[in-house]
């Protein structure tokens, strides 16, 4: 092979190695140990585990983890699919309601998320909304109530996120060739039936991509919760990258942060690790 | 929350430090732990004193004022500070997060805000901070400082670490023109200061202002109070330090007591902020706000002669009086290069004309720890501060600096949940006292 293929391959690995496997290994030392930034770090053995199995708010953290994977996961595919159906179609002010919905996308979460604590401030906009709707019963302090708080911030990310799956299956969609559809009509299938046996298995590729960005994308979600509620109210919406942060960054018990850093990356392993075995079949 | 200025060159740690609060993957964050692991600083460390032999380049302040006016102070300060000396602001959250960082770090700042406490005899304790003992002594900048403050600021071992430049009285403020209007004064006793919350509910006001949603911490201003009034400053201390269990009657009688506040609190305390809960305040919708003398800044500058304050009335009158009194600061790192230059720094951050200066520019109500700064030109409220602090018997910090930060989320996590719901307080105690072993034990 020649010099500059493996300067290619090289440097990336050294830089990979360096900067993602080497701290990932320090990371999972340090889950053994209790160490609190200063001195030297005490061995434990797997107690900071131990202390994970029988700590309430590790369990809530995992249980919010689930939610939120499923919630944002399901919702934003639901919304930015259907948006992405809606929207796929030639039309006087159809590109400006798509650059309305991609909008949010350019916000980073953490804009979203102090954006969306102003809406749901006491006195904001969604109890004005929910109270001139002669909703009032439904008014509530959404952020400050641990029932509903967690689905509170699922909302404003969600809200994100549907403007980046529209996009990509508007992509997916134009690649979808129409004749099919119209030969189907002719045949008389109706529309349901020509978007779920004949635009759907189509889009199977692209299927493919936002499972994958959805779930890595949850998995990773620390800067809205953070920014919103900051895990609170009484710790009801840490997630796992948030409760970490907190016990690592904000409290500097590093050795325990680490072991849930663990447990993050653990969870992140397995996903990737299934999709690509996935993948590699259909490849074959 | 983007307040961070830097100036000074960011290290790899304080780029991952960086850019896991940016949010960054989850497998990201999955390395962060690794920040720093035990041989790795141990190189680090021997690699400051490697590095120690010429100073070089200003003398570093790291920052953690934040708030807009403390900010502006204390850069009108560095501007006008002789010698060569560079100020780098960052928000507290991640002050604190990354402040052991700083300190272990081959190139430390060399100065640092801090709060006097149990954090600064910790790292002190590590041999991480600047023995500032000379400072304290015959002409040294704090030489003339109380016998109350140098306690404060000395280490464990009885070499000071610490230079206090102000600090702050916390009482219930209110707005002298609102209670005229209502037609009420300030309580002497602890049954008229209900009354009063009574009769203010009565009229439609929210008697007890507070902000405990990203803040959850203000709910220990109360804790603190009535844990002085019912059990003594003595017992506090006690309890803090791990001398007493939270399952203790004493703690229960404290809750009791806070239960019958809880009606009076503004109902949307959980979804405020500290800085949020003084809007209602402004418009008369609030009446009473338990907090620090820094409360003075968050109110518009046309109504800040209105506030005034009393004292949170005796309730057992067996206990010497006792008031929370949070004392801040300065510290240096011991890794510094150049300990003359940030001696003199810290000299001139202590001098009373520097103290002066902070206090007038930040518009706060902190009180001077130099005994030379002239305090007559000060508003009435402060003369007031300094004369509360001056009369009581005991004084006590604050929660998390009596304790740790460690501690206050255990009692972040019982108190807010206590608020929203006191049916059960000895559940809640029993949850926060199995919380708060866990940190005792580490």
């Amino acid at each position: 092979m020649p010099l500059i293929v493996w300067v290619f391959l090289l440097v990336p690995l050294v830089v990979e190695a360096f900067w993602v496997f080497w701290p990932a290994m320090n990371s999972f030392s340090l889950s053994f140990t209790r160490w609190n930034g200063i001195g030297a770090a005490e061995p434990v053995g797997l107690g900071n585990y131990q202390d994970l199995m029988s700590d309430p708010t590790f369990q809530t953290a995992l249980r919010n983890n689930v939610i939120w994977v499923i919630g944002f996961g399901g919702l934003s595919v639901v919304i930015g699919l259907a948006l992405a159906v809606l929207l796929n179609r030639p039309g006087r002010g159809i590109g400006l309601y798509r650059a309305a919905i991609y909008l949010p996308m350019v916000f980073s979460l953490a804009v979203t998320g102090l954006f969306w604590r102003v809406l749901y401030s006491p006195d904001g906009l969604v109890n004005f909304s929910l109270d001139s709707l002669g909703l009032g019963a439904l008014e509530r302090q959404w952020l400050a109530d641990p029932d509903v708080a967690l689905y509170a911030v699922l909302v404003a990310a969600v809200w994100r996120q549907v403007g980046y799956i529209m996009v990509l299956y508007l992509a997916g969609l134009k690649g979808v060739d129409p004749s099919l559809e119209e030969a189907a009509a002719m045949d008389g299938a109706n529309r349901w039936q020509r978007f779920t046996r004949i635009v759907m298995p189509q889009l199977r590729s692209v299927n493919g991509v936002i499972f994958a960005v959805t779930v890595i994308d949850s998995l990773r979600t620390f800067d809205i919760v953070w920014a919103m509620t900051r895990g609170g109210p009484y710790n009801s919406t840490h997630l796992l990258s948030t409760y970490m942060f907190e016990q690592g960054f904000t409290l500097v018990n590093l050795g325990y942060g680490s072991a849930i850093a663990v447990v993050i990356f653990a969870l992140a392993i397995v996903f990737i690790i299934s999709y690509l075995v996935r993948s590699i079949r259909q490849e074959d | 929350m983007n307040t961070t200025t830097r100036t000074s060159p960011v290290s790899r740690r304080g780029f991952l430090l960086g850019a896991s609060a940016l949010g960054t993957s989850g497998l990201l964050a999955g390395c962060l732990g690794s920040e720093g692991t035990p041989e790795e600083t141990g190189t680090e460390q021997t690699g400051t004193d490697e590095t120690s032999s010429e100073p070089s380049g200003p003398v570093t302040l790291q920052n953690s004022q934040s708030d807009p006016a403390p900010r502006e102070a204390l850069e009108a300060l560095i501007g006008d500070y002789p010698g060569d000396a560079e100020i780098n602001t960052v928000a507290i959250e991640q002050f604190r997060a990354q402040l052991s960082t700083y300190l272990t770090s081959a190139n430390p700042p060399d100065v640092l805000t801090w709060y006097a406490g149990s954090v600064a005899r910790d790292y002190a304790a590590e041999g991480l901070l600047l023995d500032v003992s000379d400072m304290w002594e015959g002409e040294g900048a704090c030489a003339n400082f109380s016998d109350a403050l140098r306690e404060l600021s000395s280490a464990e071992d009885g070499s000071q670490i610490f230079v206090p430049t102000n600090y702050y009285w916390w009482s219930i403020f209110y707005k002298k023109s609102a209670f005229e209007e209502w037609g009420v004064s300030a309580p002497e006793t602890w049954e008229d200061f209900l009354a009063l919350c009574e009769d203010l509910k009565g009229r439609g006001v929210s008697p007890l202002a507070n902000g405990i949603g990203s803040t959850p911490w203000m709910a220990s201003g109360w804790f603190d109070y009535l844990n002085l009034r019912i059990n003594g400053a003595q017992y506090h201390r006690e309890l803090l330090a791990g001398e007493h269990a939270f399952t203790d009657p004493e703690v229960e009688a404290v809750l009791e007591e806070y239960t019958k506040l809880i009606p009076y609190f503004d109902p949307n305390m959980a979804s405020y902020s500290y800085q949020e809960a003084v809007t209602p305040m402004v418009q008369n919708e609030s009446a009473m706000y338990l907090i620090g003398a820094f409360v003075t800044q968050f109110f518009p500058e046309d109504q800040r002669d209105d506030l005034d304050f009393f004292s949170v009335p005796p309730i057992n009158p067996d206990v010497p009086s006792a008031e929370e009194a949070p004392t801040d600061g300065y510290f240096a790192a011991s890794g510094t290069d150049n300990p003359e230059g940030t001696k003199e720094l810290l000299a001139y951050l202590a001098s009373a004309e520097s103290q002066q200066t902070f206090i007038e520019i930040s518009g706060s109500s902190n009180l001077p720890t130099h005994p030379d700064v002239d305090t007559s030109s000060f508003s009435p409220l402060v003369q007031k501060g300094i004369e509360l602090l001056n009369s009581t018997e005991e004084i006590t910090q604050f929660f998390n600096r009596d304790s740790s930060d460690a501690l206050q989320a255990t009692a972040d996590d019982a108190l807010t949940r206590f608020l929203a719901d006191p049916s059960d307080i000895p559940g809640i105690l029993e949850g926060w006292q199995a919380a708060a072993e866990r940190v005792w034990d580490q």
